[in-house]
């Protein structure tokens, strides 16, 4: 056995460990050994994760066997994730995002962006962010926004020669996937209606008596948020170096290919009119009561009616089953992680921890907490549900301004969805692209947060008790 | 998840729950953080009845509560007009139960409920009381999904004696 396969192997032996180490501890008064079990289980597979024990499939495979067959979750509702619309949306905007790239609109707009933005990789970092940050506003779900800017960067990694499976030419694609990742979760945070979570935050701050509107919430957020946008796409430069920093030609390169491409082809066209439509679909949902999942779907119903794409293109997608698996369980095991109490009852705990502190370190620690526990989330909506009251709570009980902690968490609440590859359902989609590996994922995913989380206390904090403490 | 072990084993605030005599009264108070499913009904402008299925971690205080928490499970019906039936199960660490009926207004943003205990097994055979409790706040979250907290709730419970119990 080499030496490899032997520390792989006993890295599998310690998450092993650890699931039969929580398993049989004994369980904390206040939760059931339902609960707890869960716990074990679901702790051991993101461990194993992010040790490179097992690829997330295979540890969200083995996980959602373990407590089926132990009897600790109903079959149901394990398997809930695959019904969930959520869920559903990413394996849509992937299939669509296929035909974007296919029919060649996605390397007419790469060649467009890189015309515009392309003299250097840092530059098409930037177009990234900006691009996201000014659609956010019309979008209420990240993970349809996700859809749109996917196909974009696709096209922009594979326009620039960056293929996944290429280790000379990967990272540039890894970079700008990150990009692509990072800045839907910071562009969330700055628009009240860039996310489903921000106004379900909001509604349960009422409860609190605070005013949040679309204006209030724009300056609140506006220092912090656009110093990550400004910031972020440098320092994931030099987190994860492209390999390629300057293109003085490419600006000229791609104006050239575009005329060569010429007028739009008949799939470009019908591929245009019908995402138009989805982008109008997803941005006017909420006012129309229209599903997501069911634009995206009648989407990609339309583009195989028209032939753009066919069933051979689909057969050739097996890494989106794979994301779909592992998104599902998760996104189940999670759910059911909340609905058993766990979350709620960690929450409580963590936060009776502080009585006596002062109020800005019971701020800072508060927040701190409130970011780490969304390694156990796979849903920014459900982390916002099960534990912003209880945060509130208590940081203004313990004599935190009450708008202050309220816009810390919301803000948190966006930020936070990098911190892992399944911590928002928006981040599947890029993850799935195959140009990052785990390892990155996770370092970079901790990094972003950590680094977020910083801008928001030092200059959050003055900012916030300046317009709205 | 270090620190997820240690908040769910460590201790948080020093008083562990107290071994009174069965039969005699304890008082406490706690919170519930709740999380399930709401079917809505709408019956006209103003009136609307649901079902609801909510389950949670109940943490309770005080140094007589019968237990540090436990996990809460409760169904019911409720409409905006006849106001709310349910019912209740509190499972602890062990797996004892405590069984309790609900009653009260519409589940909604600060409407008062009262819970009586009815029976359970295990440790809490037998156990009497009632207990009443305000939603700090029910948000739908979409598709179905609703999500709750209570606070300020507080109640009292008498264990009965293991011979004489009932037991649902």
């Amino acid at each position: 056995m080499t030496a490899a396969a032997y520390d792989k192997w006993v890295r599998k032996l310690l998450c092993l460990a650890l699931a039969a180490g929580i398993w049989f501890a004994p369980v904390p008064a206040g939760l059931t050994a339902e609960a707890w079990h869960l716990f074990a289980v679901f702790a051991a597979a993101i461990v194993s994760v992010i040790l490179n024990a097992f690829p997330l499939l295979t540890a969200s495979l083995l996980a959602v066997g373990t407590v089926v067959l132990s009897g600790t979750v109903d079959a149901a509702k394990a398997f809930a994730g695959f019904a969930h619309s959520s869920v559903l949306l990413v394996v849509a905007a992937f299939l669509v995002a296929n035909a974007v790239v296919k029919c060649g609109l996605g390397r007419r707009i790469s060649l467009l962006v890189v015309s515009a933005f392309g003299r250097s990789t840092l530059g098409l970092g930037y177009s990234v962010f900006l691009t996201d940050a000014l659609i956010a506003p019309a979008f209420p779900s990240n993970t349809a926004r996700g859809g749109v800017l996917y196909p974009i960067i696709l096209s922009l990694a594979q326009a620039n020669g960056s293929k996944p499976e290429d280790a000379g030419t990967r990272r540039l694609g890894a970079y700008l996937m990150f990009c692509g990742m990072a800045s839907l979760s910071v562009s969330s945070a700055l628009w009240l209606t860039a996310t489903s979570a921000n106004p379900l935050g909001v509604s349960l701050a009422v409860e609190r008596g605070l005013k949040i509107g679309f204006a209030t919430w724009l300056l609140a957020s506006s220092v912090p948020a656009l110093t990550t946008i400004l910031l972020l796409p440098v320092i994931l430069y030099r987190l994860l170096p492209p390999g390629v920093a300057s293109t003085p030609d490419a600006a000229a390169i791609a104006r050239t290919e575009l005329l060569r491409m010429g007028r739009l082809t008949r799939d470009e066209w019908i591929v245009a009119v019908v995402f138009c439509t989805m982008v109008a679909g997803w941005a006017m949902g909420d006012r129309l009561h229209l599903s997501l999942t069911a634009v995206a779907f009648a989407g990609l119903g339309l583009l195989l009616a028209t032939n753009v794409l066919t069933i051979a293109d689909i057969d050739l997608q097996g890494s989106t089953l794979v994301t779909f698996f592992w998104l599902a369980v998760l996104f189940a095991l999670s759910t059911q992680l909340n609905e058993l109490g766990f979350m709620g009852y960690v929450g409580e705990r963590l936060t009776a921890l502080l009585g006596g502190m002062s109020w800005p370190v019971t701020y800072v620690v508060l927040l701190v907490l409130y970011v780490l526990m969304h390694y156990m989330f796979v849903s920014q909506g459900a982390h916002v549900l099960a534990l912003f009251s209880v945060f509130l709570d208590v940081g203004t009980r313990a004599g935190v301004p009450a708008p202050l902690m309220a816009f810390a968490l919301l803000f948190a609440s966006s930020y936070f969805s990098t911190l892992t590859p399944q911590g928002g359902s928006q981040n599947i989609i890029f993850v799935g692209s195959g140009y990052l590996t785990q390892g990155e994922l996770y370092r970079l995913g901790l990094l972003t947060v950590g680094f977020c989380l910083l801008v928001y206390l030092v200059l959050g904090t003055p900012w916030l008790l300046l317009v709205a403490g | 998840m270090a620190l997820f072990f240690l908040a769910a084993c460590g201790r948080t605030d020093g008083s562990a729950p107290q071994a009174l005599p069965a039969g005699e009264w304890r008082e406490f108070e706690g919170s519930w953080t709740a999380a399930g499913t709401r079917e809505t009904l709408q019956l006209g402008p103003d009136h609307r009845a649901a079902i609801f299925h909510l389950t949670g971690s109940l943490l309770l205080t005080g140094p007589q509560r019968p237990a540090v928490g436990f996990r809460a499970e409760a169904i019911g019906f409720s409409d905006t007009r006849a106001g709310m039936e349910g019912r209740c199960v509190w499972t602890d660490e062990r797996g004892d139960k405590v069984f309790s009926e609900l009653k009260g207004e519409f589940v909604g943003n600060g409407n008062r409920i009262v819970g009586t205990f009815v029976g359970g097994t295990g440790h809490y055979t037998g156990v009497t009381g009632e207990y009443t409790f305000q939603w700090q706040y029910v948000v739908d979250a979409g598709d179905g999904a609703v999500s709750g907290r209570v606070v300020g709730l507080k109640g009292r419970a008498r264990l009965g004696s293991p011979s004489g119990a009932q037991s649902r």
